[in-house]
């Protein structure tokens, strides 16, 4: 187990530097540098100016080489700062994580609560009809787009100005009931899509279990319904259900973009859209960094999560 | 917190009658049509008696088993007809809750595959707890404390640290075994064991059959063995029925059926047994054809293409059940063929239900 | 004998129907639509929908007829959405195959590359793309389809491995078949199950991907119209006409469920296993 633990974590290396590689080589691909952005707004500049502009914008060496001395600083935590802002990247990139870490786990609270019981009953249910419905109603949960859900929200809680805050945002530590109420509507806007997406797991891993060998077993020892659903059925069928939970909870922690922009969240993704907007590399640099890094943490400790809930992975044949 | 229901006495009969199958029919609905896995299917089973159910595979052995107790995947399958007698009820068309109350408790069942038939996620004495403490109303402690002695019984060594164990950290044997005591953990009248040792290791298989033999014999459960396998049912049963297509072609106790086996079909499977003190070394013999599509039979004695007795009857009409009774036995033997069927006037004759 | 149980599962026919429909309404507007799509009418700007005016969906804040608007922009979406798929498809079978097939270190390298693309959350990663290659629809394409090539990897070089170890491969191997007639014979009916399912499902996301770029401003470009940069400019005139949000978002959802209901059904009707279940 704990071999399996430090493999995965081994992964990781790999793979961030594979995607350090691409972001950097691609922003440096982004047509209308910053530098001549920047520019635009000067009329005129010395030799002299020039050059340090080079040197600020990092435009006066080679790519690779620039490249392994961002990849330098960066292990020793140094992104470098903000064209725009002329701020420290890390600290501004660190300070929009709990927003977007809150607004997924509300998001992910709603989908599992929901999501989980609908999938149970769904696949209880014998009669034709009922199931078709279900199916097409997880279905359409799946197919509704976030923002024009999100628009619709904010169209029919309108009146309700009272109640949610607009305006900056609250941070959950100053003012909890502001801040838990100005994240309603985007955790639901996302937490309707991510709830079809696990009704629908939770229903066809449930079907599968239902038929396998083991819980004719159960219902042969004469224990009641309920018990073989929920400790025989659902043990197993939950599993599945942690690894799809746990691949989108990554997914949104530098995915929720679109929300994050209709609600004016100052989460991680609105942060990498205005920097991609702004061509200001080393903010685009370092969040895409940081949330891939994120993404994949969050995926091997799904798998560790999965690894230690089924026993057949946790205990090896060999040792306990 | 016991189950009421369970312990009502039987009414007075035959005191020793425990089942009583008549007539049980099962259907499937497939896409292709409607299939009955079982066909009129009739037997008896007395107490610490042990029945075998010999027959091909699709004979419909399994599945008159799961058929007592309810257990027939419904969709596709359903029991269609016929009486389940057990304590004076009707297991067929009993309330679901009242059939419920008799598994694993008066009415426990084994299956093939101890590898599927466990659940990889529970541990072992999470499962052999279970039936305890539904039926018999025991507590943690003293339900866990049973279930080490049952694993010990059933032979686990180091029952005590084993039992939180995991299946998958088991051989297949030791998963029979461990199958065998959730099922006798609550002293049931009746197990049913289908196919027991059909997916073990040859050498094991011997040390599973003795073991529900000896524990069987022990607190007097009947059992009813189901298996492919006549020498298992030589060594282990009192009485044989013999399955092919659905129906039961011929019932006797078992050194009737070996020594003198009516049935074209169980003499074919008892010559099909290869046997090294034959003089010649001639060939193996096997059965010509293969089993009946059980697709909408005709009414016809299914065995009639393969059968080298056939007779044009056959091909006409299923040949009536007919009853013969030996001399010095109590108990009738029946076989369902037309060579064995009487005329009006001769021996009991019943037709077919 | 496929196709029967195709047409008794309604699911599957739902779907069929659906985007059946969408194709018929791309062939019609290729040749008619009610108003010409991009011509402003300021007179008559955000005009709630009326069978009088003929405006059926209303008009935006340009005075542009919204069902004009959403009928050529479906063309372009779907259009968009099965270039990408089709590309991740293509580029992404073929690494994926080749990697199940080969093995070895050819295996290692080319899922290592797909695991990279893979752990860029979509969106982002097509946001990053459209920066890089500039913000128009035909690029659009390659940012969509970039990021289906790893998930199409990764599920034809699971199909081809799960396939390779199969006993009746093996089975065809010690009769003396090569590799080339296993490849086709065997593999490639095999994997094409996995594969039909998985495009059906990318292409109800694509739908969505290339909305929420348009959306941003980062898809197809005003005054073209697309279904989600339609939304994006009704996001300010919303709260007074709230038909310029509510038609465009409509047309999504039903294209995209659609292309989930068909994606399933075909999954029922094609997957053995699960055919005696309801």
């Amino acid at each position: 187990m704990a071999r399996y633990v430090a493999k995965r974590l081994l992964s990781l290396v790999p793979v961030l530097f594979g995607v350090s590689l691409i972001v950097f080589f691609l922003v440096r691909l982004i047509p209308g540098s910053a530098l001549e952005m920047y520019m635009g707004t000067q009329v005129e500049a010395t030799p002299q100016q020039l050059e340090e502009l080079k040197r600020i914008f990092g435009e006066d060496k080679p790519v690779p080489i620039l490249y392994v001395q961002w990849l330098g600083r960066v292990l020793e935590g140094d992104f470098g700062y903000s064209l725009r802002t002329g701020r420290p990247v890390l600290p501004d990139i660190l300070a929009r994580l709990p927003v977007s870490l809150e607004l997924t786990l509300l998001a992910l609270l709603i989908a599992l609560l929901v999501g989980i019981p609908q999938g149970v009953l769904a696949s209880l249910t014998k009669n034709r009809v009922v199931d078709a419905a279900n199916r097409m109603a997880g279905l359409l949960g799946l197919s509704l787009p976030q923002f024009w859900l999100a628009a619709l929200m904010v169209l029919v809680f309108s009146g309700f100005r009272g109640w949610i805050p607009m305006g900056n945002y609250i941070r959950f530590v100053s003012n909890p009931l502001r801040n838990l109420l100005m994240l309603i509507l985007p955790s639901l806007a996302i937490g309707v899509g991510l709830a079809a997406v696990i009704m629908r797991y939770t229903r066809n891993s449930m079907l599968e279990v239902l038929q396998a060998d083991y819980i004719r077993t159960a219902r042969a020892k004469g224990l009641k319904r309920r018990v073989v659903i929920v400790r025989h059925a659902l043990k197993s069928a939950i599993l599945p259900v942690i690894t799809v939970a746990g691949f989108n909870t990554g997914y949104l922690l530098g995915g929720a973009i679109v929300i994050e922009e209709v609600f004016a969240l100052p989460g991680m993704g609105r942060l990498a859209l205005y920097a991609i907007y702004q061509r200001d590399y080393p903010v685009i640099q370092g969040i895409v960094l940081v949330i891939a890094a994120l993404f994949v943490l969050v995926n091997i400790l799904t798998d560790l999560l999965y690894a230690v809930a089924d026993p057949r992975i946790r205990l090896d044949e060999a040792g306990r | 917190m016991k189950e009421p229901g369970a312990d009502t006495p039987a009414p007075p009969h035959d005191a020793s009658l425990l089942l009583e199958v008549e007539g049980l029919t099962t259907e499937f609905r497939t896409e292709q049509g409607r299939v009955a896995a079982v066909d009129r299917v009739s037997f008896q089973l007395h107490r610490g008696e042990t029945l075998g159910l010999v027959g091909e595979s699709g004979s419909g052995k399994s599945v008159t088993n799961l058929s007592i107790l309810r257990l027939v995947p419904d969709p596709p399958g359903r029991v269609v007809a016929g009486r389940v007698g057990y304590r004076g009820k009707d297991l067929r068309t009993a309330a679901e809750e009242e059939v419920r109350v008799l598994r694993g408790r008066n009415i426990s069942m084994i299956f093939q595959d101890p590898l599927t038939s466990l659940n990889p996620v529970l541990r072992i004495s999470t499962q052999v707890q279970e039936a305890l403490q539904l039926h018999h109303g025991l507590g943690g402690r003293q339900a866990r404390a049973k279930a080490v002695e049952m694993l010990r019984l059933v032979g686990i060594p180091d029952a005590e640290r084993r039992a939180d164990d995991y299946p998958h950290q088991f051989s297949g044997g030791m998963r029979q075994r461990v199958m065998i005591a959730m099922a006798l953990s609550c002293n049931p009248e009746i197990l049913i064991a289908d196919e027991p040792t059909t997916a073990l290791d040859v050498t094991i298989q011997a040390q599973i059959l003795e073991l529900i033999k000896g524990l069987s014999a022990r607190s007097a459960t009947a059992v009813i063995l189901i298996t492919h396998d006549l020498g298992v049912v030589a060594g282990m049963c009192d009485r044989v029925c013999v399955m092919y297509a659905g129906r039961i072609v011929e019932s006797a106790g078992v050194d009737e059926l070996f020594s003198d086996p009516l049935h074209p079909y169980t003499r074919g499977l008892l010559d099909s047994i290869p046997r090294v003190d034959r003089a010649g070394g001639g060939r193996l013999h096997s059965i010509p054809g293969s089993p009946p599509s059980l697709i909408d039979m005709p009414d016809a004695c299914p065995f009639h293409p393969r059968c080298p007795s056939a007779m044009d009857i056959c091909r006409r009409a299923y040949p009536p059940e007919t009853s013969r009774r030996a001399a010095g036995s109590d108990r009738a033997r029946t076989v369902s063929c037309w060579l064995h069927a009487e005329v009006r006037g001769g021996p009991t004759q019943r037709e077919p239900a | 004998m496929a196709s029967g149980r195709f047409s008794r599962n309604s699911i599957a026919m739902t779907g069929a129907a659906i985007v059946a429909l969408y194709l018929a309404v791309i062939v019609v507007a290729f040749f008619w639509v009610p108003f010409d799509p991009l011509a402003m009418d300021a007179a008559h700007a955000l005009q709630p929908p009326s069978l009088a005016s003929g405006h059926v969906f209303g008009t935006d804040e340009f005075g542009r007829d919204i069902l004009s608007r959403i009928m050529r922009g479906c063309g372009v979406s779907l259009a968009i959405s099965v270039a990408a798929t089709a590309l991740g498809a293509l580029v992404g079978t073929f690494m994926g195959t080749w990697a199940g097939f080969r093995g070895g270190r050819w295996d290692h390298w080319i899922m290592r590359v797909a695991d990279v693309l893979f752990s860029f959350p979509s969106l982002l990663l097509a946001i990053f793309v459209m920066a890089v290659l500039g913000e128009k629809s035909f690029n659009v394409v390659f940012a969509i389809g970039l990021v289906y090539i790893p998930q199409f990897a990764r599920v034809s070089r699971g199909a081809v491995l799960a396939i390779r170890q199969a006993d009746y491969v093996k089975a065809a191997r010690s009769s003396g078949a090569g590799s080339g007639f296993i490849l086709f014979r065997h593999l490639l009916p095999n994997i094409l199950v996995p594969l039909v399912v998985q495009v059906s499902l990318s292409l109800s996301v694509a739908i969505l991907l290339e909305s929420a770029l348009s959306f941003l401003g980062l898809g197809v470009q005003p005054p073209a119209p697309s279904w989600g940069n339609m939304l994006a400019s009704a996001r300010k005139a919303m709260v007074i006409a709230p038909w310029t949000a509510i038609y465009p978002g409509l047309a999504i959802v039903l294209l995209v469920l659609g292309f989930n209901l068909l994606g399933d059904g075909l999954r029922d009707v094609l997957d053995p296993r699960l055919r005696n279940v309801r």
